[in-house]
């Protein structure tokens, strides 16, 4: 982690009809780092990445990514990759046609090329090859997400957008998510913005948290810290059932 | 050349791949050298692939790698330069030694993540070609007619027994969707339905006009009109066109309520989707389409009124009681008597065609394609099949 910063936000208003979502919301990402953005269920963690990525636009404020002013969707596509909650695989394709779609669009490689390199991420993201040609409906929900992640992955981003990445998984499949987007994230250099609800994932990858609540951000930091000083809902996040185990089975294993 | 290892840096565009490849001396090194320079990332290593295999075609006794000049790397440059590693031994397996030169912040590290990621992966299969390929796609497409042809009927069946449960119990009946699908399904084709019988009525009167009137048989245009519209035209544009409209929005809105696993919702919950989404299209479908037919027939009918009055100078008050003089009402019943059946064909198919839908977009479209052409082709069969069985019983 440097102090570049890679995604910065100010200011941010959202409101859809009468209902405000940010509220005048600041957020910097690091290079390098791993932020964990949680908060309630319609907080607006998700508008959030949208508007950051250029899907969506905010009623007022600046979102710069690398620097510059999100546009419109699409302007850093190959230096950006965006893992969507259901994975959003386009289901005319294979499996593999799906991560090799970027690299076609966005590289000038021989196919032979691409198509090594989409076997490399897809093994990469723990798929086996059996699963390779098959069609996104005829896989699991766990599975999808993995394609999904080796399509994320397929032009090596500097910046990658997860949103909910473990959400429906078992936990030894979140587990070995959780897993592969640490190694990921310290063997590539990459900076991810992750939109989570699992708190074993918060507490095994982040590096800082962000906590959304009432529109801003309420709290950011490295997790003990935000853990440390919570208040209100962010206390209640950390101090429910989920929230201990999560902790214990961390300290269990810091011990073992 | 900067050395900063990873592919973050906030100018994207760096120097691009080179490569150089030092044969061994003799005296310090027994294999040759890759030089590597520059980055090697996804968009900067198009330009060394070729020829690094040619490089790596090359059999020998193995490749270290300098990395010493190396600027940026990822995966896939890394997985580049593992794959000339490996293939430039002639074993070209998983376990070739990676022998590292100079020193690198992450190559080392990416270039064992691409190792430890790569597997032997079966290609696609191939599509299969030629005459008995052929053959074989002719063979299963005669195979989905006659299974096409069971499915229709078992769920014709199978709507038929629903609907005599709900006779039984009509408080089942949801009347409120069958009045929704009854205004979105019927009344809002009312319009197109009129204006395009409106048109075939004009155009087969003006043909009727031309033709008969070479042969001074004018005034029988009025025949003509009233005829073809009250026995064909009007109920088959009618079917036709909701074909197009309404078989389809049914195909659609069940095949993803089918996607979105609403069904699935439906049947754990008990509800029967037969109950729940079919009757009520079919009850909806049999009450409209009467009505639509009978609308079509007179738009048709002031089509032809219109140019008969402007060609020949018939008065409407002519035309009309020239139709009443010759024309039997039976021809206008014979038309109308076609509307429910044609209702309950494309009722049916739209809905079966909706509850076939797969788990992907593909098979909705390829469901909503199959839906139109097949309720399309049904109602010009039944059609002739009508016309054959009504002119045998001298209707």
């Amino acid at each position: 982690m440097t102090d570049e910063v890679v995604v910065s936000v100010r200011g941010l208003f959202t409101r859809f009809g009468p209902q405000t979502v940010h509220d005048g919301l600041d957020l910097d990402v690091y290079r390098g780092e791993i932020l964990g953005v949680i908060g309630p269920s319609g907080c607006g963690k998700s508008v959030l990445l949208r508007e950051i990525v250029g899907l969506d636009r905010p009623e007022k404020g600046d979102i710069r990514v690398f620097g510059e002013p999100v546009l419109h969707e699409g302007l850093w596509a190959d230096r950006i990759g965006v893992l969507f909650q259901d994975g959003a695989l386009f289901s005319t394709l294979t499996v593999k046609e799906n991560v090799e779609a970027p690299l076609r669009e966005h590289t000038d490689l021989s196919s032979r090329l691409i198509s090594e390199i989409a076997d490399l991420k897809l093994t990469l993201s723990g798929l086996g090859p059996e699963a390779h040609h098959k069609r996104p409906s005829e896989i699991s929900g766990g599975m999808r997400k993995r394609v999904a992640l080796a399509r994320a992955l397929a032009l090596d981003p500097a910046l990658l957008f997860l949103d909910e990445p473990t959400a429906g998984l078992d936990p030894v499949t979140a587990g070995g998510f959780d897993r592969l987007v640490k190694n990921l994230s310290h063997d590539l250099g990459l900076t991810v913005f992750l939109v989570t609800h699992d708190l074993d994932t918060l507490m095994t990858v982040c590096d800082r948290v962000a906590v959304i609540y009432g529109g801003k951000v309420a709290a950011l930091g490295p997790v003990e810290e935000v853990r440390a000083g919570a208040t209100g809902w962010v206390k209640e996040y950390f101090a429910g059932p989920r929230g201990r185990a999560a902790l214990a089975e961390r300290d269990s294993e810091a011990k073992g | 050349m900067s050395l900063s290892s990873l592919n973050q840096t906030p100018n994207p565009t760096g120097a691009s791949a080179s490569f150089v490849v030092h044969l061994p001396t003799g005296g310090g090194s027994e294999v040759s050298v890759l030089a590597v320079a520059g980055d090697w990332t996804v968009a900067t290593i198009d330009g060394v692939e070729e020829a690094l295999a040619e490089l790596g075609a090359a059999k020998g006794p193995g490749l270290a790698v300098d990395v010493s000049a190396l600027g940026r790397i990822d995966l896939a440059g890394a997985f580049l330069i593992d794959r000339t590693v490996r293939g430039s031994t002639p074993s070209d397996n998983l376990n070739t030694p990676i022998h590292l030169i100079g020193a690198h912040p992450s190559a080392s590290r990416l270039l064992q993540t691409a190792r430890a990621a790569t597997q032997p992966c079966p290609p696609a299969p191939e599509p299969g070609s030629g005459f008995l390929a052929l053959v074989e796609r002719i063979g299963r497409g005669v195979e989905g007619v006659h299974k096409e042809s069971l499915a229709t009927i078992s769920f014709l069946g199978e709507t038929l027994a629903v609907m005599g449960r709900l006779a039984l119990h009509p408080q089942r009946m949801r009347w409120v969707s069958v009045v929704n699908v009854m205004e979105t399904a019927g009344l809002n084709a009312l319009p197109i339905i009129a204006l395009l019988s409106f048109f075939v009525g004009l155009v087969v009167a003006y043909l009727g006009a031309r033709i008969l009137g070479d042969f001074g048989a004018d005034v029988f245009t009025v025949e003509l009109v009233a005829f073809s519209v009250m026995r064909e035209f009007g109920v088959v544009i009618t079917a036709v066109l909701l074909a197009g409209r309404t078989d389809s929005a049914f195909t659609a809105e069940i095949g993803a309520m089918k996607m979105r696993q609403e069904i699935d919702a439906m049947r754990v919950m008990g509800l029967s989707p037969m109950e729940a989404l079919v009757a009520p299209r079919v009850i909806a479908m049999l009450v409209m389409t009467p009505i639509l037919t009978f609308a079509a027939i007179i738009a048709g009918l002031f089509g032809g009124m219109l140019v008969c009055w402007a060609e020949l100078g018939v008065s409407p008050t002519m035309f009309f009681f020239r139709i009443q003089e010759v024309v039997p009402t039976q021809h206008f019943w014979v038309g109308m008597a076609k509307a429910p059946a044609f209702a309950l064909v494309l009722a049916i198919v739209g809905c079966r065609h909706g509850l076939g839908v797969g788990g992907d977009v593909a098979s909705l479209g390829k469901r909503t394609t199959s839906s139109v052409v097949q309720a399309i082709f049904l109602v010009i069969l039944l059609d002739a099949l009508f016309a054959l069985w009504f002119l045998e019983m001298n209707w």
